[in-house]
């Protein structure tokens, strides 16, 4: 893999480093400087949800995305490339053991910027499809837990197929269908802006794992507008990270492809396990790793809610459960086996996803209001016996236990 | 014209696929190229008055995989 030539900096290199640069400094400052002293919330969780679409994405997504469509992206280029070692070899004499195919010289921030935004805007689009879809059919927590896993089992095993674990794990690559592979190959023909473009906005037909848990995310706003704008959060922050790949692993060769797809792997590998993670507290199953956690440790019931201090005693037959943006307070309850109680969860300027509250054993689902009290009446249990609830996002947990 | 399948051990991704189908706009008498990273083959229908086996095997080489006649 040897180089002949230094390529000069483009111009394009420079300003798209800068945009890196931005797009990380403004992530990081919006997150820092959220509303509500520390958390990301406000008062609607609009911005909240687009925040942690992008976040998602700058951190996480566009690695994901790139192992996907990487292929879409080189194809973009290969044809660029090609050109470049065609010229290449009609001047000189073609060389031993060039077996990869690095151009000298080759152009690639250019189309690598058109493929982005246009894949930005494709996903827009494909947001608002999907959330419009989603204003007609909602998604059960049930349906979602199952979704979760699912994902995460896609994730799982890609993350195992980058590792070459067994062949079996191929079957995770999902092989797009050869009449449009063939028709992506036929158009990649020119260096013209065009093509670029193009293929962009044909990775809504390969979405990654990441991509996929957004998309259902769109789909569960509900709404045209917030379905988009969820799409155009995840993508944009998607976009430096896979600029930065592409660029480097286009320009720098094979070597340093291998390393980022390692990394790459590591990084999908640990998303998909907490995706199925989540998945499990959804169903309520006691196999996800807080509730092996809380069954191991049964004294950790997690730190005194702040609000606790200024609400009344609970009354007799009602157990008390603090709703905060931090999860549930406190973790671990005790009710009395064998009778019915009243749960009563208390929300104080809770705008994170612990307002969607899931009982998965009672099939009980409820958007809480961001401040009050919502009464949940539970049926008596057996001694000795645990209700897992937890929020529909599956991150915040929390178990009754009947004593 | 013939069909014939090589085994490309070393494609690591579905692009890798779509390169080697790529040689069908470029290897002069190949009609056909169906390439599967799920089983790691590539079949050729090609014609081989214009082409050799030798020939695609370099062809592949050149797009940065191993190809063996199976």
């Amino acid at each position: 893999m040897s180089r002949n030539q230094k390529p000069p900096v483009d111009p394009v290199i420079l300003v798209m480093i800068g945009i890196v640069f931005i797009a990380v400094a403004i992530g990081l400052a919006v997150v820092q400087s959220g509303p509500n002293s520390g958390t990301i919330a406000n008062d609607s969780g609009t911005m909240s949800q687009l925040l942690v679409a992008f976040v998602t994405g700058l951190t996480t997504g566009g690695l994901s995305c790139l192992a996907v469509q990487g292929g879409l992206l080189a194809s973009s280029l290969a044809h660029q490339i090609e050109q470049d070692y065609v010229q290449q070899a009609a001047h000189h004499q073609p060389r031993k053991k060039s077996n990869v195919q690095t151009p000298a010289r080759s152009n690639s921030a250019f189309p690598i910027f058109l493929f982005l935004v246009a894949k930005v805007v494709a996903y827009t689009l494909l947001g608002g499809l999907l959330g419009w879809l989603g204003s007609y059919l909602t998604l059960s927590p049930m349906t979602r837990a199952f979704l979760m896993i699912a994902i995460g089992i896609f994730m799982v095993g890609n993350a195992l197929r980058m590792f070459n674990v067994h062949p079996i794990f191929r079957y995770f690559s999902i092989e797009p269908p050869k009449f449009i592979t063939r028709y992506i190959r036929r158009t990649a023909k020119g260096t013209d802006t065009f093509t670029p473009i193009f293929l962009g906005a044909l990775t809504v037909f390969i979405p990654c794992g990441i991509t996929q848990a957004m998309m259902a995310t769109a789909l569960g706003t509900g709404s045209v507008v917030m379905g988009a704008a969820l799409m155009f959060a995840f993508t944009l922050g998607t976009s430096p990270v896979f600029f930065v790949v592409a660029y480097l692993t286009t320009e720098l060769g094979s070597r340093l492809e291998k390393f980022f797809m390692r990394f790459v792997a590591v990084v999908v590998l640990i998303l998909g396990l907490v995706t199925m993670n989540g998945g499990l507290n959804i169903l309520g199953s006691p196999l996800s790793l807080q509730n092996l956690a809380r069954s191991l440790f049964p004294s950790n019931s997690g730190p005194a809610p702040v609000a606790q201090a200024n609400q009344p005693a609970p009354v007799e037959g009602e157990v008390v459960l603090y709703v905060q943006n931090e999860g549930y307070f406190p973790q671990t309850l005790s009710a009395p086996a064998g009778k019915d109680f009243m749960l009563n969860l208390i929300t104080d300027k809770t705008y994170s996803c612990a307002r969607d509250f899931v009982i998965p054993a009672l099939d009980f689902y409820e958007l809480l209001p961001d401040t009050g009290n919502v009464q949940v009446s539970i049926p008596a249990q057996e001694k000795g016996s645990k209700l897992f609830f937890t929020c529909s996002m599956g991150m915040y947990t929390g178990q009754i236990v009947f004593e | 014209m013939i069909k014939k399948t090589f085994k490309v051990p070393d494609m690591t991704c579905t692009n890798c696929a779509m390169k080697l189908e790529s040689l069908e706009d470029t290897l002069d008498g190949v009609k056909e190229i169906n390439a599967s990273y799920h089983k790691l083959l590539m079949v050729i229908e090609y014609d081989e008055a214009k082409l050799t086996e030798e020939q695609i095997i370099a062809a592949v080489k050149k797009k940065g995989y191993q190809a063996v006649s199976v």
